[in-house]
């Protein structure tokens, strides 16, 4: 990670926990700390702008199951915040000291313009802007979601038919199958750790063996070279060509003197 | 008659042994034995009685032969005859002479100065005495053992080390086996065989567990946990798992964890049969005594939180 790299995460880091930052929003905006719906304003405020950025990158962001995570997350954001509003309300019609009448009567029209802020984010449906016209009428709508899976399990909006029954039923199946090839698999691979363990140890032990085996070998090797060596010499000396000329003269001259004596 | 003429000079056996008593028996002539010389004929005689199957006569011949070869002074052969002659005693079924070669052998190998045959030596006279004279059997392995240990060649030992345990365990003198197997598992500690170590530890837990003394058997695993190689292995949450089953007193959780863990599969079989037949006799004593035990200590904790 570059330097670079490094800096523009910490800011975005810090800019994202700055509302947090209890002197900062002091700070910044000059809040009278009595001031409670100033102060819830002020954050529902920044959430507000942070999930609207989200969306934002939700909007860009190729990988769908991406796109539907952040979806999901931006549906709950908006959820937590119209929980936020009825209280926002009650604190908007309470009087606080360095306030200006008009400002007083200005407060519950912000609450209302902020909860049309909050459900106009985006959140992947197109249907979104129209879900509040359409809130009195009485009919099921259909909404074409990107929802994640366990999204679409979890609320009770689509119920069990037979077919998905049986598909479940056909996925834990699998599911059990492969478990079990797995743990098979398992087994085999421990027994196959266990041999492999043994055969190291065997190794440990024949290496120092094998060791002196090479240097005894060696020591006998060059023994019998030696020996070959002073053999080849006491043999040669031993059946020279000139003892063998003396010994075939010295015969000859015996054969002469036994020829002589028969003579 | 016929067949004898027949024969080869050279491979009469008894010929051969004849000429050997010539040359080395006493007599008017003959003032020294002339073991040089008849040192061959003895061996070979002893060769073609083995393929004749006399087994008596082999055996003898190489006695003898033994005999020659240490007035030779090579200790080394004659261990090697002393040993087959051992081997062939052990055909015969005569034990004690079995035992006597065999630490004959023994002793001249670490005449020539060889210590790691001679505790061989032990430890094959050991494994041919078992049928016959156990205890011996078990005396020599222990001999053998030492002699290993000793010598600094514990990696040797680990054959000997086995077969004294599967003695005892078929004695059933299970601490004894035990203790074996812990000083196995001391050998291996020191050659760094961590596998090894480590299944020869949980070898004696088991032993322990199997002669229903559970107590050993906690003591046992509480001291083997020190060690650092031993407790990160998967032998010893095996071991931790029995133990758990057995303070809860529940027979089926026992046999519950024997077949399910994959390392009892790998350990030596004689101990797999015996963690088969686990739990051995009523453990439900222990959950109550241990069960007891804890009910007091909890309600020592919630006295504690009231105050």
């Amino acid at each position: 990670m570059s330097i670079i790299d490094m800096l523009v995460r910490v800011d975005a880091i810090c800019k994202k926990f700055d509302k947090y930052d209890p002197s900062k929003q002091h700070k910044d905006l000059n809040i009278n700390p009595d001031d409670h719906f100033l102060q819830l304003y002020t954050t529902m405020e920044a959430e507000i702008e942070a999930t609207v950025k989200k969306a934002n990158e939700a909007a860009e962001e190729k990988n769908r199951a991406a796109v539907a995570t952040m979806n999901a997350e931006i549906r709950r954001t908006k959820a937590a915040l119209r929980e936020e509003i009825p209280k926002l309300e009650r604190l908007a019609k309470k009087k606080v000291k360095a306030l200006s009448p008009e400002d007083l009567a200005a407060r519950p029209d912000l609450v209302v313009a902020l909860a049309a802020r909050i459900d106009d984010i985006p959140e992947g449906t197109m249907m979104g802007a129209k879900k509040k016209k359409k809130i009195d009428k009485s009919h099921i709508e259909i909404k074409i979601d990107s929802a994640a899976a366990d999204e679409a399990f979890r609320s009770e909006r689509y119920e069990h038919t037979a077919e998905s029954a049986a598909y479940q039923e056909e996925f834990q199946h699998r599911k059990n199958k492969q478990d079990q090839n797995l743990d098979i698999i398992s087994e085999g691979l421990s027994t196959l750790k266990n041999m492999a363990e043994d055969i190291s140890e065997e190794l440990d032990k024949q290496d120092p063996m094998v060791g002196e085996m090479e240097e005894k070998i060696d020591k006998a090797t060059g023994d019998l070279t030696k020996n070959n060596a002073r053999m080849k010499e006491v043999v040669s000396k031993i059946r020279s060509g000139r003892n063998f000329c003396i010994d075939v003269i010295l015969l000859c001259v015996v054969l002469g003197i036994a020829a002589y004596i028969y003579k | 008659m016929g067949d004898i003429k027949h024969r080869d000079k050279e491979n009469d056996p008894d010929r051969m042994m004849r000429k050997g008593d010539k040359l080395t028996k006493l007599s008017l002539t003959r003032w020294t034995s002339d073991w040089a010389r008849a040192t061959p004929y003895y061996e070979q005689a002893a060769n073609l009685f083995k393929i004749a199957k006399k087994t008596e006569k082999a055996k003898e011949a190489h006695e003898r032969a033994a005999m020659g070869q240490e007035r030779l002074a090579s200790p080394w052969h004659a261990g090697k005859h002393m040993e087959s002659a051992g081997a062939l005693a052990k055909e015969l079924g005569l034990w004690n002479e079995v035992a006597d070669f065999f630490r004959r052998a023994s002793e001249l190998y670490i005449e020539s100065g060889k210590p790691q045959p001679a505790a061989e030596a032990l430890s094959r006279g050991g494994r041919a005495l078992e049928d016959g004279l156990p205890d011996e059997a078990v005396k020599m392995y222990l001999e053998a053992v030492g002699i290993f240990e000793e010598e600094q060649r514990e990696q040797m030992a680990f054959d000997t080390y086995r077969s004294a345990t599967s003695l005892y365990i078929k004695l059933q003198r299970y601490t004894d086996a035990a203790t074996m197997l812990l000083r196995w598992g001391q050998s291996a500690d020191k050659c760094k065989a961590t596998s090894t170590q480590c299944k020869t530890c949980v070898g004696a837990v088991i032993v322990y567990l199997y002669a229903q003394d559970f107590k050993q058997a906690e003591q046992c695993q509480n001291d083997l946990s020190m060690i650092d190689a031993y407790f990160q292995s998967e032998q010893n949450r095996f071991a931790e798992q029995l133990l758990n089953a057995y303070r809860e007193g529940n027979p089926e959780e026992v046999k519950h964890v024997v077949k399910s863990s994959g390392v009892i599969n790998h350990l030596d079989h004689m101990i797999i049969r015996l963690a088969k037949q686990l739990p051995v006799g009523d453990i439900s004593h222990l959950a109550e005594s241990s069960g007891a035990g804890g009910e007091a200590a909890a309600e020592g904790l919630e006295e504690d939180d009231l105050t």
